[in-house]
């Protein structure tokens, strides 16, 4: 091939480029709907302009019957251009680039030993692309990666779908590493000899992105596994949270094992019981009376606003007639017992009996309420005539609240012409 | 703390009265973690600082201890007796009965504002976001209602707003929230939230409860 051949050949190609790059342009809206949907619409496409998309291989068609879709590159190429993760997809084939390359520094160095300096300089330049794509794939490749990782991978918004899409970014960071693995520079070094130009390019330039490349990767894949740690965590913390609630709402009644008698005690279940560290006014270290005369000096003065007395009005009340004489009927019963108390063999008594023996109709709440009351009632001097017991639990373990549950009255019999 | 205030202590008493405040809180039954006080968990991560305090400690029966992530840090009893013991069953029983309002609580939060797990330490929440959600949805509201009138929470109100802020007080009380500033109505997670889950899993663990925090293996491989 002559140097006016490839010159041809070129604009054959620049010409044509042009034009089918141009066609991604004019029929931007169809491919995008393509790109959206399973297949481009066809309805605003000319027969001429689909043969066109089809012989450009921006569109293909998988058989007669089906429809048209966009060709796998165009849409790469359209989710590179979104950055659209879900589609994005990450090449991490080194091993065919690498065979590419071998081939192309062969060549090159033929094409020098004939002194075809045209051809060299071609060589050259597809050499320097291919390097730039390999490269080029790394970065993008890790910059779709960082912005799956940044996003918390927003773009899925399940969890399970979020811990699949990081494994899935994990596998292709180990594909691509070991893509990083298979480029040997000691290969390399050897084939590009002692070529200046080659060396630069395939060894120094190219070591020199590669490490950064596998930086990146290693960062990016550190992150990655804390990323998946954290939502498998949320996962599992999740499900523990659901399932432990719902185990609880069906079985009301459970108690786990009292871990606090056991012989080793479960390192979470100790936890001590708080103390306040209080403190007093003290006056026997001379230099704080000061302080403690200033602290004096410095406390708010009680407002003893005057009690209006014209405010006051006495209370009227009401009472109903029939309430009253419930009332009354109460306290005679009650009265009744007391005497029976004095009246009997000086034995106690409990109220709940008496009221159960007498068959009142009275609650058993409001009964000993009103015997307390009537005892509390009573002068002193008659109190003390009165022995009253009352039986009285805590309301619970942990409430100190005491429930009286009966109460029981005898006569004391030490004290002599009391009652 | 002053220069003034330190020059009563001696060279070697002063570290330990820089750790008076912490102290005291840890004494008064405080969760130490990165939200509810960074310096001080700082400090507390630093094992020296550790071993001075748990000296300190020791004649009080008490000794430092922290959940098994290490994210949160309160006191343990040193020794065990018979009063400690019947202190931790009835701690032991009280926070078991508040297993359930907390954990729906937990997933009421996750469902309400849509995320992915429970609400982790320095989580955000505010409870105006809460109270528009549940608004909208009757479903959550009513969640919401029973809630918060559960004695855990003991609101006693039919007005949302004042059942949210109910439910939000008892979890600062708690210790599960913090409210950076107090006339700002926006709350942060703390990790004695991890320190209920361990919990949690422990019990599970222990009385071999049918709950299972793991994914389904099944579907797992069906991807």
């Amino acid at each position: 091939m002559s140097a006016s051949d490839a010159d041809i050949l070129d604009n054959r190609l620049l010409g044509t480029g042009a034009e089918r790059l141009a066609l991604l342009g004019k029929h931007a809206e169809a491919l995008m709907a393509g790109y959206v949907r399973d297949e481009v619409p066809l309805e605003n496409l000319s027969t001429t302009a689909l043969n066109r998309l089809l012989s450009a291989r921006i569109l293909w068609r998988p058989d007669e019957q089906a429809g048209v879709k966009l060709s796998p590159k165009v849409r790469e190429l359209i989710a590179e251009m979104l950055a659209d993760e879900t589609r994005r997809h990450v090449n991490a084939d080194v091993a065919e680039t690498l065979e590419l390359m071998r081939g192309l520094v062969q060549s090159y160095r033929e094409a020098r030993d004939g002194a075809e300096y045209w051809r060299q300089e071609q060589q050259l330049l597809h050499l320097r692309q291919a390097v730039d794509d390999l490269d080029g794939r790394f970065a993008d490749a890790i910059d779709s990666l960082w912005r799956r990782l940044n996003s918390d991978f927003g773009f899925v918004s399940r969890l399970a779908d979020k811990i699949r899409e990081n494994d899935r970014a994990q596998k292709q960071i180990v594909r691509l590493l070991d893509g990083l693995a298979l480029i040997d520079f000691d290969e390399l070094i050897d084939l590009v000899g002692a070529d200046g130009a080659l060396r630069k390019l395939l060894v120094s330039q190219l070591q020199h992105r590669l490490s950064q490349h596998y930086t990146s990767l290693r960062e990016v894949q550190r992150r990655l596994i804390e990323l998946m740690a954290r939502f498998r965590q949320q996962q599992s913390r999740s499900r523990l949270v659901a399932g432990m609630a719902a185990f609880l709402r069906e079985h009301p009644g459970f108690v786990p094992g009292n871990y606090a008698r056991r012989s080793e005690v479960p390192a979470l279940v100790n936890r001590a019981a708080p103390l306040t560290a209080a403190g007093a006014v003290a006056l026997d270290h001379a230099p704080d009376a000061r302080v403690v005369t200033e602290l004096l000096h410095d406390l708010p003065r009680p407002t003893a606003a005057p009690e209006p007395v014209v405010a006051a009005v006495a209370v009227e009340r009401q009472e109903d007639s029939m309430v009253t004489a419930r009332q009354q009927a109460l306290r005679e019963d009650v009265e009744r017992f007391y005497l029976s108390v004095v009246e009997g063999d000086g034995a106690s008594q409990s109220a709940l009996e008496y009221l159960e023996a007498g068959e009142l109709e009275w609650g058993e709440e409001i009964w000993l309420f009103q015997v307390l009351a009537e005892f509390q009632g009573l002068p002193r001097r008659e109190q003390a005539a009165f022995r009253l017991r009352q039986h009285e639990s805590r309301a619970a373990a942990f409430n100190d609240v005491r429930l009286i549950h009966d109460v029981s009255l005898q006569l004391a019999p030490a004290r002599q012409g009391s009652a | 703390m002053s220069e003034d205030m330190m020059s009563g202590y001696s060279i070697a008493e002063r570290p330990m009265v820089e750790l008076g405040p912490l102290l005291e809180r840890l004494l008064a039954g405080d969760f130490i973690c990165a939200v509810s006080d960074d310096t001080a968990f700082r400090r507390l991560q630093d094992e020296a600082t550790r071993e001075r305090l748990d000296a300190y400690l020791r004649p009080l029966n008490r000794r430092l201890a922290s959940n098994e992530e290490g994210s949160v840090y309160f006191l343990a009893w040193r020794h065990l007796d018979e009063g400690a013991r019947d202190q931790l069953s009835r701690q032991l029983a009280e926070t078991v009965g508040s297993l359930l309002p907390m954990l729906e609580w937990l997933q009421l939060v996750q469902e309400a504002l849509g995320r992915d797990g429970p609400v982790s330490p320095g989580g955000v929440l505010k409870p105006a976001d809460f109270s528009s959600r549940c608004e909208d949805n009757q479903g959550l509201r009513e969640r919401l209602e029973r809630l918060a009138t559960d004695p855990f929470f003991g609101s006693q109100s039919e007005q949302l707003d004042a059942q949210i802020k109910q439910v939000f007080k008892r979890l600062r009380e708690r210790g599960y929230l913090s409210q950076p500033h107090a006339d700002r109505q926006y709350f942060v997670a703390t990790a004695k939230i991890d320190y209920l889950i361990e919990l949690v899993r422990f019990i599970r663990d222990e009385e071999q409860l049918p709950v299972d925090d793991q994914a389904p293996e099944a579907q797992e491989r069906l991807l």
